[in-house]
């Protein structure tokens, strides 16, 4: 008797789970069904379930347990893939503490680089995106309804941005949106705030360094491990040993690389250490194409194309030539990358409208661009260069279930997304938005409060600079000062809107008075962004005084 | 009769191929016909042409004739140099200091060339065709240099000159001790002192001696595991090895005597005293080494250690034998080192060909690649420039800049070009990525804003040309 009690509590237990995590069964019908890794069918099924695509074709029937979406007049591709993200990590990471880099002067510290390395935070290639993940759903809401079921994702600070791992936009929990981790190790051409290396010198002399000693630990693991006698033991180094895949070409590694001449040192020091390369960003890849071939490096392609900011000031200079033409050209970059046979994937970057990236994968077509070539950059194609082609990126029987129904043209200005299938799981897109919908910082949030003091650090490469902000908020108005060791400055049209704040002023700086633009955010007790002068922009963080 | 035209057509490919390999002009012939040769080394030539071909001076007389197809320059009334190599520069290069330790052997200027500066262009509009392209002097034991030619619109790759010997930049006094740049709130770095920057550079090469020790016996196997490859080290081992020429940063006489000291007891010899304002107090001390001196001509008291400088420098250490030369250390400076050089025939009356030297074959010397640029002679590249008038005229202006046989610079081609930016201009302005946003946006940046301060030794710091 009790036995059988037990049975049917196990018997609940296994419902209750299956209905939770085990999607249902989907049939889109009489739709446009671009499969990318065969030919479109004009009018077919797509039959999800468990989680995967269970069957494709013009001829395949709707299964009795199915439900039913309608596709007529809709099309349905692979889930997008934004092959360069930082969702679902609690911006920044690994540093959410990048302030507490070099002792900067800027206050308390939170947990994150609570670590035994021997190396400084930003160069610690051990860190990886998924152990810093956050699960739960809402936060990926604007980028699937775009469209976006997969997306790659990393953080964003130091010089080793850490491991990125490749997720599913839906999930409970972190285990079951890891499409694969680790992709690859990120590296971007920054500085430590404080300490070596404080400038781009450094950076590549310090980067040259540790793969040296990554290549001699190998050599030294090995005599250690044939036989241990009279060989002092080899350091448990964990940074170093992150880098031992990664010099054996196992783990590729993704440099941040926009301009030219970005993109030569990356493929220089790739050379120099026979790594495996992939270009992120890539603003001016098409002018390397030829080498980029030759290396068989592919590109994580910016769809965030550069346009013009500033406001029209009878003032000022006009822009340099090079500004102009990198505008014009970036758009018409794509099709060189797909003439001269380079492989690329489109990414967002850091797109404030998640919708550019349609939009511009559309003016990329215009510049000469094949559709297929476009959608195969945000599909299969990307798939192929991130390493889970196998799993998704096409629709074919048995792959994941990523899929999205789009209604209209996906370049057009009608397009709209009406569902999301993630790991078989349906969303359903409730609105049209009018305009593409904002990124998560951007829509429909109230105006934040950033009232209050705060110790930041103003990284100037190689000589960091301390200071202090104190703001007084009212309503959208802000006022307050900026305070450094080259004096104190009232802040001038001050403003808090839901992106975060903007104000300038005006500083004493090397015996002349400077105008600077700073624009930032505050999340928590942490604050972050940028000043921008005459001399080049300069990023700052830092901590709310209690 | 299709197999010979096949093979002509080949033939052509071939040579076109080459062409495109040579990137161009390099192949083709240069004649510089009826000039006045200022040579650096064997005197001014009048009515003298120069045969240029495969980017060397094949020939210097009179009367030269090239083959078809050779580029024929009429220079009656003008002036030919060779090209101007600045000895000190921090052009082309997106960082300048590695500033957080007082040692960074480890870094070096060839990682992070800009082959696109602008700068790189303003220079050949003033002659300069080879620069050593140094880090900065905020450290005792700086980074290493890069010895490039300014072969502007070139990828990177061909910038630096391939067999220049290796060399790194060292400094002494106020900006390494950091006197000038404390700063509140930044913790100050070891050394503060000028003791303790010779100390610093004593310690770096007792450790590299050990370093090279540990090597050694790795190599003659006296041990199992190969030492760490220390890339501070290594360059520090390569002066001790005499493979790596020192541009050392110094003002006062006392610290370069310091410094003289220091490698007489490690057993190298300096190459160069960069800036040097006080080494005429220790002219024979400095030509005993024949340790070479590359100085400003006429620019001090821009801070303490700059008050004992006097624009007689350059002719007292050329009276004693020593190799000057004359380096910009400036962006702006570079665009008229032949005025500076000219500033030393007025002052102590260093002869004309002397002073051309000093910015030619002497800094060419300083850097080892005197084989192959720095005058006017046969087999050397053919690095020339053409000028309107004598080259030490303030009326004087470079018409073109040539490096091993192709044009970078062309003054009449430049004014002709400017008609074409602008259209081109134009057209880029009306495109909508480049118009202001409908509203708001965010303030451009205005003139007067831009202008950063004009520093004599601009190059440690965080001033605008840092």
């Amino acid at each position: 008797m009790k036995f059988r009690y037990v049975l049917f509590a196990i018997a609940a237990i296994g419902l209750l789970f299956s209905v939770s995590i085990s999607a249902q069964t989907y049939a889109v019908t009489n739709a446009r069904i671009v499969t990318v890794s065969g030919d479109t069918i004009e009018n077919g099924t797509v039959v999800v379930r468990g989680g995967l695509i269970e069957s494709v074709g013009a001829n395949v029937k709707a299964p009795a347990d199915a439900e039913v979406i309608d596709g007529t007049g809709l099309t349905v591709y692979p889930g997008f893939i934004d092959a360069d993200t930082n969702l679902g990590l609690q911006a920044p990471t690994p540093a959410t503490s990048q302030q507490q880099r070099g002792g900067g002067a800027s206050g308390p510290q939170q947990a994150s680089s609570e670590s035994n390395s021997n190396y400084p935070e930003g160069l610690r290639p051990e860190e990886e995106a998924s152990n810093e993940l956050k699960s739960g759903e809402p936060q990926f809401e604007t980028s699937r309804n775009a469209g976006f079921t997969t997306v790659l994702t990393v953080g964003r600070t130091g010089i080793f941005n850490g491991e990125s791992a490749m997720i599913d936009l839906a999930g409970d929990s972190v285990s079951a949106m890891i499409v694969k981790s680790p992709v690859a190790e990120h590296i971007s051409f920054s500085t430590i705030r404080g300490q070596y290396p404080g400038s781009l010198l450094g950076t590549f002399s310090a980067l040259r360094q540790m793969m040296l000693d990554a290549q001699r630990l190998q050599e030294i693991q090995k005599l250690y491990a044939a036989n241990p006698r009279g060989i002092k033991r080899p350091e448990s180094d964990k940074s170093l040993e992150a880098l031992i895949p990664i010099i054996n070409r196992q783990i590729p590694v993704v440099f941040n690389a926009n301009s030219e001449r970005e993109i030569v040192r990356a493929l220089d020091l790739a050379k120099e250490f026979n790594l495996k390369a992939i270009i992120a960003g890539g603003q001016e890849s098409w002018k390397q194409a030829g080498r980029l071939k030759a290396m068989d490096v592919p590109v994580l392609l910016s769809l965030n194309f550069p346009r013009r900011t500033a406001a029209a000031s009878p003032d000022a200079d006009p822009e340099p030539m090079e500004t102009l033409r990198l505008r014009a050209e970036t758009p018409k970059g794509p099709a060189r990358l797909a003439q001269a046979g380079v492989k690329f994937a489109f990414e967002s970057d850091s797109a404030k409208n998640i919708g550019d990236f349609f939009t511009n994968a559309g003016k990329a077509v215009e510049n000469g661009l094949s559709r297929d070539a476009a959608i195969r950059a945000m599909t299969l194609g990307s798939a192929e260069i991130l390493g889970v082609n196998a799993q998704t990126g096409s629709i074919e029987p048995g792959k994941i279930a990523n899929l999205v129904v789009v209604k209209g043209d996906l370049f057009g200005k009608d397009r709209a997304v009406k569902q999301v299938f993630v790991d078989g799981k349906l969303f359903e897109v409730k609105e049209e938005p009018k305009s593409p919908a904002n990124r998560p910082n951007g829509g429909g949030r109230a105006v934040p409060n950033v009232g209050g003091n705060y110790s930041i650090t103003i990284d100037i490469p190689g000589q960091p600079l301390p200071g202090t902000l104190a703001f007084t908020q009212q309503g959208n108005l802000l006022t307050g000062t900026i305070q450094s060791s080259l004096g104190t400055a009232p802040i001038r049209d001050g403003k808090v809107t839901v992106e975060g704040f903007t104000f300038t002023a005006t500083v004493e700086y090397g015996g002349s008075t400077v105008d600077i633009n700073v624009k930032g955010t505050v999340t928590g007790n942490q604050i972050t962004g940028t000043i921008d002068s005459p001399q080049g922009a300069v990023p700052f963080s830092g901590t709310k005084n209690p | 009769m299709k197999k010979i035209t096949a093979y002509f057509v080949s033939l052509l490919l071939l040579a076109a191929n080459l062409q495109f390999a040579a990137f161009g002009q390099a192949n083709k012939e240069l004649l510089i016909k009826n000039a006045t040769v200022m040579t650096a080394v064997r005197g001014t030539l009048e009515n003298t042409d120069i045969l240029v071909r495969n980017g060397k001076i094949a020939k210097i007389g009179k009367n030269l004739s090239a083959g078809a197809g050779a580029e024929v320059i009429d220079a009656t009334g003008k002036f030919v140099t060779p090209g101007i190599v600045d000895c000190h520069s921090h052009t082309m290069i997106d960082a300048i200091n590695e500033g957080t330790l007082s040692v960074t052997s480890m870094t070096g200027t060839r990682d992070v060339l800009n082959p696109t500066d602008i700068a790189i262009y303003r220079a050949l509009a003033g002659g300069v065709t080879s620069a050593n392209i140094l880090h900065g002097s905020a450290n005792s034991i700086g980074g290493k240099n890069t010895v490039v030619k300014f072969k502007f619109g070139h990828p990177v790759e061909d910038f630096p000159i391939p067999d220049a010997p290796p060399g790194i930049k060292f400094a002494m006094g106020e900006n390494p001790k950091g006197s000038n740049f404390s700063r509140p709130g930044v913790a100050p770095r070891y050394p503060r002192t000028r003791m303790g920057v010779i100390e610093t550079q004593r310690d770096a090469f007792l450790r590299a001696r050990d370093y090279k020790r540990a090597w050694d016996d790795y190599k003659a196997g006296k041990t199992k595991v190969p030492p760490r490859r220390d890339l501070e080290l290594e360059p520090i081992v390569e002066i001790l090895e005499g493979k790596r020429l020192v541009h050392a940063h110094s003002y006062r006489s006392d610290e370069m005597l310091n410094l003289l000291l220091l490698a007489d007891e490690f057993g190298f010899k300096i190459a160069t005293l960069q800036h040097g304002l006080e080494a005429y107090k220790i002219a024979p001390e400095i030509a005993k080494r024949g340790t070479g001196v590359s100085i400003f001509t006429d620019s001090w008291g821009y801070k303490l250690e700059a008050y004992d400088a006097i624009p007689y420098n350059a002719y007292l250490l050329w009276k004693a034998g020593v190799v000057v030369s004359i380096n910009s250390d400036s962006d702006e400076r570079m665009r008229r080192l032949n005025l500076d050089a000219a500033k030393v025939e007025k002052y102590g009356g260093v002869p004309e060909e002397e002073a051309l030297k000093m910015i030619t074959i002497n800094p060419a010397k300083q850097l080892g690649i005197d084989k192959r640029t720095g005058s006017i002679e046969v087999g050397k590249d053919g690095d020339l420039l053409i000028w309107s008038a004598h080259p030490f005229s303030v009326y004087s202006r470079v018409e073109r800049t040539i490096i091993e046989g192709e044009t970078f610079f062309d003054r009449a081609k430049d004014i002709q070009k400017r008609a074409d930016l602008a259209k081109e201009r134009e057209e880029l302005e009306k495109l909508d990525v480049n118009k202001p946003p409908a509203a708001g946006g965010t303030q451009p940046r205005v003139p007067s804003e831009r202008r950063v301060e004009e520093r004599d030794d601009a190059e440690f710091g965080d001033g605008g040309n840092q």
